[in-house]
C-alpha cells in the first residue's frame, strides 16, 4: 500500500511537470483590492477565492464542501450556532500555522464596521475559540443556511495582519493587505500590479492535492471586449472571461479555441413603481400609477417576448426566469416553473380591463454597462410594450448613475439582475420583496417598493426552518404570492460564456468564479 | 533646424514675460481644479462601486462621511488643495492605494506612447507637408492627401479596432493589447528595450498619431505654399539661390510659427486622445486609469490626473508662448 | 452652379466671394474632377439625409413598428423567422440598416454643421478679438482656452451632459442628447479656431495695412473684421474644414464612450458604436455600412474643403 501510493505520487509528479504549463487569462474588471475582506463584490471574492480559503468552500457543482474546516454541526442550544471542527496541519503561504485564533481574528476582521462583508454576519452573536481547532459560531436564532452563506468568508492569519498593521481593512487609507496576501490556497500571490497585471504561483505546502498543472497564472484586466477577443484569437492570453455573446458563435467555429457556455446565478428581471401615487417619466408624467394594478403588471409580463429577446440578442445562450433565482438555487420551486407567455391580445385585454385601453406613456431605466446586452434587451421591451400600447421612454446610463438614480426613485418601470449570494431563495425575498426596512436591513433593493403582509411574515419563518420539507412549502408559497401578484417580472437567466485555448481544461462555476487549481494545460 | 539664438535670453521683457505666464499658469490650475470638482457631482456616485450588494442605507451614510462626500464641492476642493500641496493626492477609492504611486507606475506607459507617437507626427508630418507642398499637383502628391484623409475620416477607437483585427486577428503579426515585456529603469517602466515591448507600440502609436500626423501635413503644406508665393521667395529665386536652399532655409523656417502653435496644442491632445487609444489598446496608461476612474468614479485619482494634465497643458503652452517669442521678432517690438 | 458649397458665406468678405462666384471659382471647380466628385457624394448624403423620410423604407425611430425577430437578417437575404428582406440588413433590434442610416445621417450631418458653426463663431470672435486688442483681454481669452483645452472633449461633454440632465425636464431629454451633443463639440472645439486667429491676428497687426488703417481713424472692430479677417481666414479654413469631419466623427467617439445619441435615435456615430460590437461575430454589415457612410461623408467633406480652400485662395493659383 505504501510502495503504491509512492509510486502513483510519483507518477503523478512527472505527468505534472511533463506538462506543467504557465497559463495567462483575461477578464473585464480587475480585482480592485488583494483584501478578501475590504470588498464584497464577485470580481474580487472569484479572484482571492485561489489564493484565500474559508472553513467551507463550494465544488464543482455549487455544493458545500470541507475546506479549512473538516465537519461542522448545529449546537443544540438556547438561540443558535454552528460548531466547526477545524483542519489539521495547514499552514498560511508564509509558513504561520493555522489555529481557531485566527478563524476568531477574521470573523472580527470580517464582520468589522470597516469591512464590506460584515452583513454575512448580521445574525452572529459571537465566535469563541473551543480549542485550537474546534470553534462555536453562535447565532441569535437558528440558521440552517449559515454555513453556505459563509463559502466566501476567507480566512486570514491573525500574527501577519497584526505584524503588517492590516487587522482591519481600510478604505481611506493604504493598507498592507491590499496588495500583499497570505491565504492558505493552492496559490500564493507572488507579484500585484493594480490594473496592469498579476501573478499567482502553485502554493507547495497547500493541504490538498492539486488538479492542476500551472506553473504561473498571469490574470490581466482587459476591459475592451472586442480586444479580449482579440487576444484570444492571437493566443496573447488563454482564457477570457467573459466572451461577448454575440462572438460566441464566431469563436465557435475558429480553431485553437473553444467556448464554455453555462448559467449565471444572475436572474434579469424588470421591476415597476408600486408604492409611488403619480407617473414620474413619460407622456402621462404627473396621473396616476398604472403599475400599482396587478393587471398592468401582468399586462407588461405578457407584452414582453422573452423567447425573442433569447432568440436574438442572447443568441439562444439564456434560459427563460420564472422566479427571482435560477433551478441551480437552493429553494427554487420546480412546480411554479411556467412563465407568462408571450401574448399582445391578452396584454391588451388587460390593459382594457384595468381601464387603460389606450395604454399610457411612462419611463424606462436601464443600465448600459452593468449585464450582458443591457441596452439591447431594454431596446427590445421598448418596441414589444409599444406593440401593447405601453409607450416607454427609455434612459440607458452607466451603472455610476444608474443606482443612485434608483436610490432616489426617479423610474417608473427598471431592470434589474439579481445573483443571490448565498445561492439560495431567501437572498431575493430579504433584499428585493420584503417591505424596505433599514432598521432591519429587509428590502434594501426592493426599490419600487413592493409589499406584501404574507411575504414579510414568511421570511423569518424561511429564514429560521431547519428542515428541508417545511422550509421548501414557505418558499413555495412565497413564490405563489410574488407570482401571482408579478411583483416583478423575470424575463431570463443570464448565460456564463468564457472562452479558452482548446488546450485549456477548465471548470465553469455557475457563481462565475474561475477557480485555478481545476485548470490544466495541455 | 531653428535658430534659436538670436533673440536675446537676457531680454528683461522675456523675465517679465515668463514671471507673468507662471502665475497665470497658477491660476489656470486653481480653476481647472475648481471646475473638476464641481464635475465630480455629475459624473456619478462612488458609493455603490465600495459597497457589496448587502450594503445598508446606513452604511451608505457612514462611508459617505468617512470620506468626505456630504461636504459641498467647494469645501472639498479646498481640502484636496490643502492635501495636494504637500504632495499627497488621497487614496484611491478603488485600488486603496496613493493616488501619487499610482499616476507614477502609469506615467511612463502613457508618456512613451505620447512620445512615440508624437515623433511619428510631427517627423510624417513635416515630411509629408514639405512633399505634398513642392510636388503639388502630382499624382503622389494627391495620393498621399487622399490617403491621409482617411485616416482622419474614420473614428480613432475604429481604426484601432481594424488595426487590431488586421494586424493581431487576422494577420497575428503584432500584440492586440498591452505593452509587452517592460524593463525597469528605477521606478520609470519602458518598453523600448525589450523587442516585444517595441512591437505593442506600432498599433497604438499609429492609431494616436494618425489624426495629429494629418493635421500637421496639411499646415505645412497650406503653409508652405502660401510662404513660397511670398514676394522675398520671389526675390531669392531671382537672386538665384538653389531650389534647396529657398525651400529649407527660407520656406520652411517662416512656415513654423503657426506650425509650432498647432503642435503645441497637438502634443497635448495627444495625451487627451491617448484615453480613446489606451482603451481600445489596454495600454496601461494614465488615461486608461482615467476611464477606469471615472467608470467607478474613483474622485482622488479622477482629481490628480486632470491636475497632471493641467500641468502638462500650462507647460506646452508657455513653451509655445515662448517659442513664438523666441522666432518671430516682430512681436518683441 | 447655384448648389455651390459655400456653406460660410458669414465669414467670406463679400468682395472676394463675389469675385471668386464670377470667374475663377467656378473656373476652378469645373477643372477639379476630385472637387465635383466630392460635391457629388457630398450633395448626395445631404439630400437623401433631409429626404429620409421619404427614401426610407421603414421608420427606424417608432419602436411599435419594429420586429425582434428580424433581428441580424443579412444583406439581402430573407430573415429565417419572419421572411423578410432588407438591402443592407437588419441590425440587433430587427431594424433596417439602410433607412437607420439615412435617419442617423440627419443627426450626425445636423451635430456637425452646428457644432463647426459654433466652434467658428466662438473661436473666431475671441481669438481677433485677443489678437487683436491685446493686454488683459487677451490674457483672459486665452487662459480661458488653456483652461478648456485641458479638458479632453469627452469631459466637456459629460459635464455639460451632466448639468443639462440636471436642470432639463425629463420630457424633453431625447432631444437634448443632440443639443448637448452640439454644446459639447462646439464648446471643445473653438479653442483651435481662437488659437490659429489669434497668432496669425499677431502677425497680421504689425503689419503696414493695419498701421496704415489705424492712422486713417478706422474703429478697431472695423479693422479687425474688414481687414484682419480676411488675411486671416486660409488657416481658419484648414481647420473648419477638418472640424466638420471631426465634429462627425467625434459625435461617433462620445457615443463610443456612451454619452452621444440616444440608442432609440441612433446618429451614424451610435450605429458605428453598436455595429463594432459585432465586428468579430460575423455581422459585418452593422458596422461596414454605418462606417462606410461616415467615411465617404468625412472624406467627401474634406476633400471639398481642400479644394474651397485652395480655390478661395488666389495666390495658391
Amino acid at each position: 500500500m505504501q510502495r503504491f501510493l509512492t509510486a502513483s505520487a510519483m507518477s503523478l509528479t512527472l505527468a505534472s511537470a511533463a506538462g506543467a504549463a504557465p497559463f495567462s487569462w483575461a477578464g473585464t474588471t480587475d480585482p480592485q483590492t488583494m483584501d478578501p475582506h475590504a470588498v464584497n463584490s464577485a470580481p474580487v471574492l472569484g479572484f482571492l477565492n485561489n489564493v484565500y480559503e474559508g472553513l467551507v468552500r463550494r465544488g464543482k457543482d455549487m455544493a458545500i464542501e470541507p475546506a479549512l474546516a473538516t465537519s461542522w454541526e448545529p449546537i443544540q442550544s438556547d438561540g443558535g450556532g454552528w460548531r466547526f471542527t477545524l483542519r489539521r496541519g495547514v499552514t498560511f503561504h508564509g509558513g504561520e500555522d493555522f489555529t481557531a485564533e485566527d478563524v476568531v481574528f477574521s470573523y472580527e476582521r470580517a464582520a468589522s464596521p470597516e469591512a464590506d462583508t460584515a452583513s454575512w454576519f448580521a445574525g452572529v452573536t459571537d465566535v469563541i475559540a473551543v480549542n485550537d481547532y474546534t470553534v462555536d459560531i453562535l447565532t441569535a436564532a437558528p440558521n440552517p443556511i449559515f454555513p453556505d452563506s459563509i463559502a466566501n468568508w476567507m480566512i486570514m492569519d491573525a500574527g501577519w495582519a497584526a505584524a503588517n498593521g492590516a487587522e482591519r481593512p481600510a478604505k481611506d487609507a493604504e493598507n498592507f493587505a491590499t496588495l500583499n496576501a497570505n491565504g492558505t490556497a493552492a496559490f500564493q500571490l507572488s507579484e500585484r500590479q493594480p490594473g496592469l497585471k498579476t501573478v499567482l504561483t502553485p502554493f507547495d505546502g497547500w493541504w490538498g492535492e492539486a488538479e492542476h498543472n500551472i506553473t504561473t497564472a498571469t490574470f490581466t484586466p482587459i476591459q475592451n471586449p472586442a480586444t479580449a477577443v482579440a487576444a484570444l484569437l492571437s493566443g496573447d492570453v488563454d482564457m477570457i472571461n467573459p466572451v461577448p455573446i454575440q462572438d460566441a458563435a464566431r469563436l465557435d467555429g475558429r480553431d485553437g479555441v473553444e467556448v464554455i457556455r453555462g448559467i449565471e446565478a444572475r436572474v434579469i428581471m424588470l421591476g415597476m413603481a408600486q408604492g409611488a401615487d403619480l407617473l414620474k417619466y413619460g407622456a402621462n408624467e404627473g396621473d396616476a400609477n398604472p403599475f400599482t394594478n396587478v393587471k398592468v403588471r401582468q399586462a407588461v409580463a405578457h407584452a414582453v417576448n422573452v423567447p425573442a429577446i433569447l432568440q436574438t440578442i442572447m443568441r439562444g445562450s439564456a434560459e427563460p426566469a420564472s422566479q427571482l433565482v435560477s433551478p441551480a438555487m437552493r429553494g427554487y420551486v420546480p412546480a411554479l416553473s411556467a412563465r407568462p407567455e408571450y401574448d399582445p391580445a391578452k396584454a391588451r385585454d388587460l390593459l382594457r380591463s384595468a381601464g387603460y385601453p389606450d395604454g399610457f406613456g411612462f419611463g424606462l431605466k436601464c443600465p448600459n454597462d452593468r449585464y450582458l446586452n443591457d441596452e439591447a434587451v431594454c431596446q427590445a421591451v421598448v418596441s414589444m410594450l409599444a406593440q401593447v400600447g405601453l409607450d416607454a421612454e427609455l434612459d440607458a446610463m452607466p451603472v455610476r448613475n444608474y443606482w443612485p438614480e434608483l436610490r432616489e426613485d426617479n423610474f417608473d418601470m427598471y431592470l434589474l439582475g439579481w445573483s443571490p449570494g448565498t445561492f439560495d431563495h431567501e437572498h431575493p425575498i430579504r433584499f428585493l420583496l420584503a417591505t424596505p426596512n433599514p432598521e432591519k436591513k429587509l428590502g434594501s433593493w426592493n426599490f419600487g417598493d413592493y409589499s406584501n403582509a404574507r411575504i414579510d411574515t414568511l421570511l423569518p419563518l424561511i429564514q429560521s426552518e431547519v428542515d428541508d420539507s417545511k422550509r421548501q412549502a414557505l418558499m413555495t408559497e412565497a413564490v405563489g404570492i410574488y407570482q401571482s401578484e408579478q411583483a416583478y417580472v423575470p424575463l431570463y437567466v443570464q448565460p456564463l460564456v468564457w472562452g479558452a485555448r482548446d488546450n485549456i481544461t477548465l471548470t465553469q462555476r455557475p457563481d462565475n468564479f474561475f477557480i485555478l487549481r481545476w485548470v490544466t494545460v495541455k | 533646424m531653428l535658430d534659436l539664438a538670436s533673440p536675446a535670453p537676457h531680454d528683461p521683457r522675456m523675465i517679465s514675460f515668463i514671471l507673468r505666464r507662471v502665475f497665470q499658469s497658477i491660476l489656470v490650475l486653481l480653476i481647472v481644479g475648481l471646475v473638476a470638482f464641481s464635475m465630480f457631482t455629475f459624473v456619478g456616485d462612488p458609493i455603490d462601486n465600495m459597497l457589496g450588494q448587502e450594503r445598508t442605507d446606513a452604511d451608505i451614510a457612514r462611508l459617505r462621511a468617512q470620506l468626505g462626500l456630504d461636504q459641498p464641492f467647494p469645501v472639498q476642493y479646498f481640502r484636496f488643495l490643502e492635501n495636494a500641496v504637500q504632495g499627497n493626492f488621497g487614496i484611491s477609492y478603488r485600488q486603496g492605494r496613493p493616488v501619487a504611486d499610482i499616476l507614477l507606475e502609469r506615467a511612463p506607459a502613457t508618456l512613451e506612447l505620447a512620445f512615440v507617437s508624437g515623433f511619428l507626427a510631427i517627423f510624417f508630418g513635416i515630411v509629408l507637408g514639405v512633399f505634398t507642398a513642392l510636388r503639388r499637383g502630382t499624382v503622389a502628391a494627391n495620393a498621399v492627401m487622399t490617403i491621409s484623409l482617411i485616416g482622419v475620416s474614420l473614428p480613432t477607437f475604429l481604426i484601432g479596432i481594424l488595426l487590431i483585427y488586421v494586424f493581431s486577428v487576422e494577420l497575428d503579426l503584432l500584440p492586440s493589447f498591452g505593452r509587452g515585456d517592460t524593463v525597469n529603469l528605477g521606478w520609470w517602466s519602458t518598453g523600448f528595450l525589450t523587442w516585444s515591448g517595441l512591437k505593442a507600440l506600432i498599433l497604438p502609436s499609429i492609431t494616436l498619431g494618425l489624426y495629429q500626423m494629418t493635421l500637421i501635413m496639411r499646415l505645412v503644406r497650406t503653409e508652405m505654399l502660401e510662404v513660397l508665393r511670398q514676394d522675398y521667395i520671389r526675390f531669392a529665386r531671382a537672386r538665384g539661390l538653389r531650389d534647396r536652399a529657398i525651400h529649407f532655409r527660407h520656406a520652411l523656417k517662416n512656415t513654423l510659427v503657426p506650425v509650432i502653435t498647432v503642435t503645441g496644442l497637438q502634443l497635448g491632445s495627444i495625451i487627451a486622445f491617448a484615453i480613446i487609444t489606451e482603451t481600445v489598446f489596454q495600454w496601461p496608461g494614465v488615461g486608461l486609469l482615467f476611464i477606469n476612474a471615472i467608470q467607478f468614479v474613483d474622485i482622488p485619482v479622477m482629481a490628480a490626473y486632470l491636475m497632471l494634465i493641467s500641468v502638462m497643458f500650462v507647460a506646452i503652452n508657455l513653451i509655445v508662448d515662448l517659442l513664438y517669442f523666441a522666432i518671430d521678432p516682430r512681436l518683441r517690438t | 452652379m447655384t448648389e455651390m458649397p459655400v456653406d460660410r458665406p458669414d465669414v467670406i468678405p463679400p468682395s472676394r466671394l463675389r469675385r471668386a462666384w464670377d470667374s475663377d471659382f467656378a473656373w476652378s471647380f469645373r477643372h477639379s474632377p476630385v472637387a465635383m466628385v466630392s460635391a457629388f457624394f457630398t450633395a448626395l448624403l445631404v439630400l437623401s439625409a433631409v429626404f429620409a423620410p421619404l427614401l426610407a423604407t421603414t421608420n427606424p425611430y417608432d419602436p411599435a413598428s419594429l420586429n425582434l425577430m428580424n433581428g441580424f437578417t443579412a444583406p439581402g437575404t430573407p430573415n429565417a423567422f419572419t421572411g423578410e428582406s432588407f438591402l443592407m440588413g437588419t441590425d440587433d433590434q430587427g431594424r433596417d440598416v439602410f433607412s437607420t442610416i439615412l435617419y442617423g445621417m440627419r443627426i450626425s450631418l445636423f451635430v456637425g454643421f452646428a457644432a463647426v458653426l459654433l466652434a467658428m463663431l466662438i473661436g473666431v470672435t475671441l481669438g481677433l478679438v485677443a489678437g487683436y486688442r491685446g493686454g488683459w483681454v487677451e490674457t483672459l481669452i486665452m487662459r480661458t482656452a488653456d483652461v478648456q483645452l485641458t479638458f479632453p472633449a469627452i469631459l466637456v461633454a459629460m459635464l455639460i451632459f451632466g448639468i443639462a440632465k440636471g436642470v432639463t425636464p425629463v420630457e424633453y431629454r431625447d432631444q437634448m442628447a443632440i443639443w448637448v451633443l452640439i454644446l459639447a463639440i462646439g464648446l471643445s472645439d473653438w479653442v483651435q479656431f481662437a488659437r490659429v486667429v489669434r497668432g496669425a491676428t499677431l502677425v497680421e497687426r504689425k503689419k503696414e495695412y493695419v498701421q496704415a488703417a489705424q492712422l486713417i481713424g478706422r474703429s478697431g472692430f472695423a479693422i479687425t473684421f474688414r481687414h484682419i479677417l480676411p488675411n486671416v481666414l486660409s488657416p481658419v479654413l484648414v481647420i473648419a474644414t477638418i472640424s466638420l469631419a471631426l465634429a462627425i466623427i467625434a459625435e461617433a467617439t462620445l457615443s463610443f464612450l456612451g454619452v452621444g445619441a440616444p440608442p432609440t435615435q441612433p446618429s451614424l456615430g451610435t450605429l458605428i458604436r453598436i455595429g463594432q460590437g459585432f465586428l468579430f461575430s460575423g455581422e459585418w454589415w452593422i458596422l461596414f455600412f454605418p462606417a462606410v457612410t461616415l467615411l465617404v461623408l468625412a472624406l467627401s467633406v474634406n476633400l471639398l474643403g481642400d479644394w474651397l480652400r485652395d480655390a478661395l485662395n488666389p495666390r495658391m493659383r
